[in-house]
């Protein structure tokens, strides 16, 4: 082949993709031009439309399963320890003395809370992905009986009442509580709690039942975030308290102290409306365990992290039958921190109003306290306490084991083996990285702090990366994003890849990024993370009302036959199946401190459960998008709706 | 008209009223088959309400007074009140009504600007256009179960606590006159919606069928044919316990036991206005607020209580078949605009236009169980 040959070649292929690409390019720009009714804002291709399945998106493939262990329960006599393996749809009982697995159940629904009763004969299982509270009986470990609860059940409380026994179980997605009689087993009420009922805890008498709140209130965001400890009379199945811990959240573990009259509960300090700048001078995020006296009504918030080293994610918390220590498991920073309860209460009795008030501020603080740090395995999430005070047991979420160590020297006894690991599933290595706070400035936050289980934590943040002070921006959830790019509001990142690399490792880890085949592993993690749950089940026939919702969604025209723009129709913007044609566009809720008009469309899969909405969280409801903040129809053309149609169009929205 | 209150009786009543010394002050009241009121225990602004427009009351199941007024609540606990408005989050300072839900404690709270849920402190507002809420003018609410019913200036809502969902029913998919809905009352498996100027409609929840009961004659000011339906169209307040659903209206009282209506105006009856404001069921007894004061009647025996030109109290017995027995009492209400009325067999409370009543019963009555049917 000549020279010439050979350039007229390269350069006639080299033409055939310009020409490729340039036909693509504005073949594709103008289909959309035509498609949208307005001209695409950003880069566009058939695949904003077309290709697109869920079905080929990684979080609708089978994934390995793993024993990773949630809840945990201790028999009365301390020779056995039930273990919840949500990802299994298991529980296990392991020997405490030999440190072995003994029986495993199949408990449908994915097992995460556990109680047991005084007895020690039954076992009250929350099941979080089936919305019901499971019965077993711990001598032949089998399930006799169950209940539909709220959603997302997340833990459950035992307590003996003078009106009879009782089960309180945190219905995490639902935003309630499910109080239950246990013989029969049945509802008796379902009040309604903080944002995202996680962990509940019982005085021993009965009388009190404690349940920490992840989020906080919707209604707070504006005035001052705050979550919530909710305060139950089990016996009379009332709300008799609603505590509040100001800009405070993520609060995953309670524990009562009864020899001090205190209740527990650890939380994570964030400060969202600082720019993330002041992640260098730690005042973004910081973890604590709130104290609350239950004789005074006071709630304090203590540090738990050091001034140059933090401990994230503080999930857990169990204390001594004797009230001497308490144990908080921090699943971002591998560690289980040794409060000494004592030192504490003198600090408590000494401190003035004014200093208990600036406690959290003050990270020198915990040394007054914190006697030691027991290393853990990967991502300690839940944590118990022998019923003599010898031992503790930590659930090492991602490692599938149970650390048993001693409870006054903290040295490690041993471990309960569940799994192998997982280490060679890039799933479960990605999720190591996702919970790890390893990589970001004195081990302050991980992913997991902000997107609790890959979901939103419901705040808005300031990034300084396009100026301080504006462009304040809500948290988007990690949850269904696979095939959903690009990704923030302004749509500039094309891969999960950009958007969790080196840029974010400066805006906001402010440390070193994530090594490449961490990166890959975390990247791979987060697209396998499902949407978020909704009430509806798959398969379940839509009401007349989401019906009449749906045919809103992709009407063409109004009522009166009056034609909807193709810019203004829902379906333009949203289209199914993953409800995102994935450009940005103006919906006339530029804000005056916002640089830009358009954002990304988001999708639409589990909207039901990730308020606030819009770029900046300003909408706290669905309908106030359209009650609110629809300025001009821009957002959909709306004006004609009525709020029945309203309603209906919500109603559907819910069930994506 | 109701038969058992003759000619006589009516003349003999109005004697009584005008002549000096009309007090039967020794007149045995055993006989009246519901609680009678022996002195009121007056609240105005100078004991501390807000205002003087107190709209609704209540005792909730734990035993605290809840107060609605014109500026906001006052709950009393420990036997001391304590002000709840706007600057504890209350969506707007005029209460209109208060529903509890019994099962929780729950104080669900409807007023001109929207709907909230008191629980346990913390107040959580709906409004039109934060949920899908009918209107944000409240008149009425209950709670049945998970659910809760208000009744709005633009239809009726229907909130699902478990899922958080909204229903709206007005004259768009309803058989509804018009979408203006003054009252709601849960009433075991049934539903019994006021409209302003729509009569009632009652509601069926499993069948999801609203029936239409209207004024057969179609008139506002005369009850043409007594018992032939509701009294009137111009529904103000529905009241049920017990099987017996009670109609307040501008023009008269109704009651209806599931295939009866009875009808009663002022002048053919005892009642003693046709201004009703406001209906409190207790057991088969209408505790009924009018612009001229308070009746109570199980639909056969009334007694009325009233403020004379002195500015006395005054209570009547309409027993039937006898006279009206007349006779002062050494308290009046506080105001006989009444508003809003909670009662039970031991104690009564009356909002008015100007302070809040506390009605002492006498020793002698007998509990209104034996009221008849």
């Amino acid at each position: 082949m000549n020279l010439r040959a050979l350039i007229y070649g390269l350069g006639g292929v080299g033409l055939a993709i310009l020409l490729g690409w340039l036909g693509h390019h504005f073949g594709s720009t103008t289909h959309i031009r035509r498609k949208i009714g307005q001209e695409p804002l950003a880069k566009a291709s058939c695949f904003q439309c077309h290709f697109v399945s869920t079905k080929r998106l990684p979080w609708a493939r089978p994934r390995p399963h793993h024993d990773s262990p949630a809840g945990l329960a201790l028999s009365p006599d301390g020779k056995r320890i039930y273990v919840a393996l949500d990802d299994r749809d298991e529980v296990a009982e392991a020997d405490v003395a030999s440190l072995k697995v003994l029986r495993r159940a199949r408990v449908a629904g994915g097992p995460f809370g556990l109680a047991l009763n005084p007895e020690g004969s039954s076992l009250f299982v929350a099941c979080k992905n089936g919305d019901r509270l499971a019965v077993l009986e711990t001598a032949g470990l089998t399930e006799t009986g169950s209940l539909g609860v709220g959603l997302g059940p997340a833990s459950v409380a035992f307590c003996r009442t003078a009106k009879g026994d009782r089960l309180v179980v945190a219905n995490s997605i639902s935003d309630d509580l499910s109080i239950l009689s246990v013989s029969p087993l049945a509802e008796l009420t379902r009040p309604a709690a903080g944002r995202e009922p996680f962990a509940v805890t019982a005085m021993p008498d009965g009388s009190r039942v404690f349940v920490a709140n992840r989020l906080v209130g919707l209604e707070t965001l504006r005035t001052g975030p705050a979550a919530e400890i909710t305060v139950v009379d089990p016996g009379t199945t009332r709300v008799v308290r609603r505590d509040t811990l100001d800009s405070a959240h993520l609060s995953e573990g309670a524990s009562v102290v009864p020899a001090r009259s205190w209740v527990l509960v650890p939380l994570v300090k964030v400060r969202n409306q600082v720019p993330i700048t002041q992640v260098a001078n730690g005042w973004v995020m910081s973890s604590g365990l709130a104290v609350t006296d239950l004789k005074s009504g006071e709630v304090i918030q203590m540090p738990l992290d050091e001034a140059n080293d933090y401990f994230s994610d503080p999930s857990a918390v169990a204390v001594d039958p004797g009230a001497r220590r308490a144990f908080v498991a921090s699943g971002g920073s591998d560690v289980v921190s040794v409060v000494d309860l004592e030192r504490l209460a003198k600090w408590l009795g000494r401190a003035s109003v004014a200093e208990k008030q600036e406690a959290i501020y003050d990270l020198a603080l915990s040394s007054e306290y914190v006697i030691g740090r027991i290393p853990t395995k990967r991502n300690p999430r839940q944590v118990v306490v022998s019923g003599d005070g010898s031992k503790i047991f930590v659930a090492e979420r991602l490692e599938d084991t149970v650390l048993v160590a001693d409870a006054r020297t903290l040295q490690p006894l041993g471990r309960i083996v569940l799994g192998d690991g997982g280490q060679s599933d890039p799933i479960r290595r990605g999720e190591r990285v996702f919970t790890s706070s390893a990589y970001t400035f004195q081990h302050q936050f991980s992913c997991r702090s902000c997107h609790p289980d890959g979901h939103v934590d419901g705040l808005s943040y300031d990034f300084d990366g396009d100026g301080i002070g504006d462009n304040l921006l809500d948290n988007r959830s990690l949850q269904g994003v696979a095939g959903t790019e690009p990704f923030k509001w302004n749509g500039k990142n094309p891969t999960l890849e950009i958007q969790c690399g080196p840029r974010f490792a400066r805006v906001l880890m402010r440390t070193e990024p994530f090594p490449a085949a961490q990166l890959k592993d975390l990247t791979t993690f987060i697209q396998s993370l499902p949407p978020p749950r909704i009430a509806r089940h798959a398969g379940d026939k839509l009401t007349q009302s989401e019906e009449r919702g749906r045919a809103i969604f992709f009407a063409t025209k109004t009522p009166d036959g009056k034609e909807i723009p193709l810019a203004r129709r829902c379906v333009t913007c949203h289209p199914p199946p993953l409800y995102t044609v994935k450009l940005p566009f103006n919906v006339g809720t530029k804000g005056p401190f916002d640089s830009s008009a358009a954002f990304d469309a988001p999708h639409l899969l589990g909207i039901a459960d990730s308020a606030p909405y819009l770029h900046d969280g300003r909408a706290q409801t669905l309908e106030e998008l359209w009650t609110i903040y629809n300025t001009n129809d821009m957002h959909g053309v709306s004006s004609y709706m009525n709020k029945i149609q309203l309603n209906d169009l919500i109603d559907y929205l819910k069930t994506l | 008209m109701n038969p058992g209150i003759t000619l006589p009786a009516l003349v003999a009543a109005l004697v009584a009223t005008l002549a000096p010394g009309y007090t039967l002050r020794a007149a045995p009241v055993a006989d009246v088959p519901f609680p009678v009121i022996e002195r009121f225990e007056n609240l105005g602004m100078k004991e501390g309400m807000p205002s003087h427009k107190v709209h609704c009351v209540l005792t909730a199941s734990d035993g605290k007074l809840w107060v609605g007024t014109y500026k906001g609540i006052l709950v009393r606990e420990d036997g001391k009140f304590r002000k709840i408005g706007t600057e504890n989050g209350l969506s707007h300072p005029m209460v209109m009504c208060m529903a509890e839900d019994t099962r929780n404690g729950d104080m669900w709270i409807g007023t001109m600007r929207g709907l909230n849920r008191y629980s346990a402190g913390r107040i959580t507002t709906y409004t039109q256009t934060s949920c899908g809420m009918p209107n944000n003018v409240v008149y009425g609410v209950d709670v049945d179960g998970a659910t809760v019913w208000v009744a709005t200036a633009a239809g009726l809502g229907e909130f699902n606590l478990k899922t958080g969902g909204w229903s709206i029913y007005d004259h768009n998919n309803t058989v509804m006159h018009e979408p203006w809905v003054y009252a709601v009352k849960s009433a075991k498996d049934r539903v019994f919606v006021g409209v302003w100027g729509g009569g009632i409609l009652e509601y069926d929840p499993a069948s999801k069928v609203f029936k239409e009961h209207r004024d057969p004659d179609r008139d506002f000011h005369f009850d043409l044919f007594p018992d032939d339906g509701p009294v009137a169209d111009i529904t103000s307040w529905i009241a049920w316990e017990d099987g017996i659903m009670w109609q307040g209206t501008y023009f008269g009282l109704s009651r209806y036991d599931g295939s009866r209506w009875r009808t009663w105006q002022e002048k053919k009856s005892p009642l003693i206005g046709n201004f009703v404001n406001f209906v409190w069921a207790h057991r088969r007894v209408a505790w009924v607020g009018t612009d001229r004061g308070l009746s109570v009647t199980d639909g056969n025996t009334w007694v009325n209580y009233r403020t004379n030109e002195k500015g006395e109290g005054v209570v009547e017995i309409a027993r039937p078949g006898k006279p009206v027995e007349s006779r002062g009492m050494e308290t009046h209400l506080a105001n006989d605009f009444v508003l809003g009325i909670w009662a039970d067999d031991h104690e009564a409370w009356l909002a008015t236009s100007d302070g809040l009543s506390h009605a002492i019963f006498s020793e002698s009555q007998k509990p209104a169980a034996t009221a008849a049917r």
